[in-house]
Formats: C-alpha cells, sequence, structure tokens
C-alpha cells in the first residue's frame, strides 16, 4: 500500500468517524439549538477529510474539482445555514426580539 | 466490496439514520435541524458512491445536491419564522 492510498484511507476513517460522531451526538440531545452545533463540524472537518481523500484518489483532474467544489460550498454553506436556524430557533423561544432584521 | 462503499454503508447507518430519527420528530425546527444533518450526511454518500461506481459524471448530483439544500433550507427558516407583535400570522394574510 503507498503512502498516497494509506493518506486516502485515514483521511475517508477520520472523515467518516467525525460526521457519524456528530449524527449521533446530535440525537443524544434533546433541544435543537444543541443539536445545530453537531453540522458544523460535519461540514467542515468531516466532509472535507472525505472530499480530500477523493482527491487523493482520484489525482488532479476534473473529478477532483468537482469534488473540492462540492466539499467547499457544504463548508462555507454549513454555518451560514446553522447561524440562521440558529436565530429562527432563538426567536421562536424568545431569546432575541421577533422585530429583528429579517 | 472495496473501502469507498464500505464508507457510504457506515454513513448511511450511522448518519443518515439518526438524521432521519431527527428529521421525523419534534416540531418544525427540530426536524429542520434533522434535514440539514441529512443533506449534509446524504451529499458525502452520493460522492462515495460515485467513487464506488468509477463514475465521475455523478458527481454532478452531490454538487446539486448542496446548492438546493442550502437554499431550500434558508426558504425553510423564513416561512418558519413566527410573525413580530401585532402582525398577523401569514395564514391569515392569505385571501380565502
Amino acid at each position: 500500500m503507498s503512502a498516497a492510498v494509506l493518506a486516502s484511507r485515514v483521511l475517508l476513517g477520520v472523515g467518516v468517524a467525525i460526521i457519524c460522531g456528530s449524527a449521533l451526538g446530535a440525537l443524544a440531545f434533546r433541544h435543537s439549538q444543541n443539536r445545530l452545533h453537531y453540522i458544523t463540524p460535519m461540514t467542515t472537518i468531516g466532509a472535507p477529510m472525505v472530499g480530500l481523500a477523493l482527491a487523493i484518489e482520484n489525482s488532479w483532474g476534473e473529478t477532483t474539482a468537482q469534488i473540492l467544489l462540492t466539499v467547499f460550498l457544504l463548508a462555507v454553506t454549513g454555518p451560514v445555514l446553522e447561524s440562521a436556524t440558529g436565530r429562527l430557533i432563538a426567536q421562536r423561544e424568545g431569546w432575541i426580539p421577533r422585530r429583528s432584521p429579517r | 466490496m472495496n473501502a469507498w462503499l464500505l464508507a457510504a454503508a457506515v454513513l448511511i447507518g450511522a448518519g443518515l439514520l439518526p438524521a432521519g430519527v431527527i428529521g421525523s420528530r419534534g416540531d418544525a425546527v427540530a426536524r429542520l435541524v434533522g434535514l440539514e444533518l441529512a443533506a449534509v450526511v446524504a451529499t458525502v454518500v452520493l460522492m462515495l458512491l460515485s467513487q464506488a461506481a468509477g463514475q465521475s459524471s455523478y458527481l454532478i448530483v452531490p454538487m446539486v445536491l448542496v446548492v438546493l439544500s442550502f437554499a431550500g433550507t434558508l426558504v425553510f427558516t423564513r416561512l418558519l419564522a413566527a410573525p413580530p407583535p401585532g402582525e398577523p400570522a401569514r395564514r391569515e394574510q392569505d385571501p380565502q
């Protein structure tokens, strides 16, 4: 097994473990505000690691570019969605005024 | 079964299933959080399945899913927002 394949498999394993751990961690909590915190590790750590593993496996090319673009979009949009949903929860729970900009 | 297929199977069992459970219980916001989790896991699963099948053309599906789930979730956060005090609920504004 070459170093590149080994690195790819390690990144894949760690990435999958982070995603599964985040999903199971979210399940362990009751309130949506707590569950929400598990989205960002999935999108900014887990998914990019899996994407990197796929990129190492495919080497440079169009396939790798598409994979990296997908995980980049996931990493950028994940925190935005988390903050938007967090704001929604805060409004509904009365933690922030409902007249805050929307 | 190669490593990519095995990783996809693990993600479906230990990632997509918990997200589905979260997305099928509680109020609308709780289910929305489940939907967000499921979209992320589904994106990664689709990338892994594309690699396992050796079809790079399938990669367009997870890429489109990321963009659509982003827009869709933002629409849900907008629609689920409660109206400010003094304003009627959206349902009351609709002409009958």
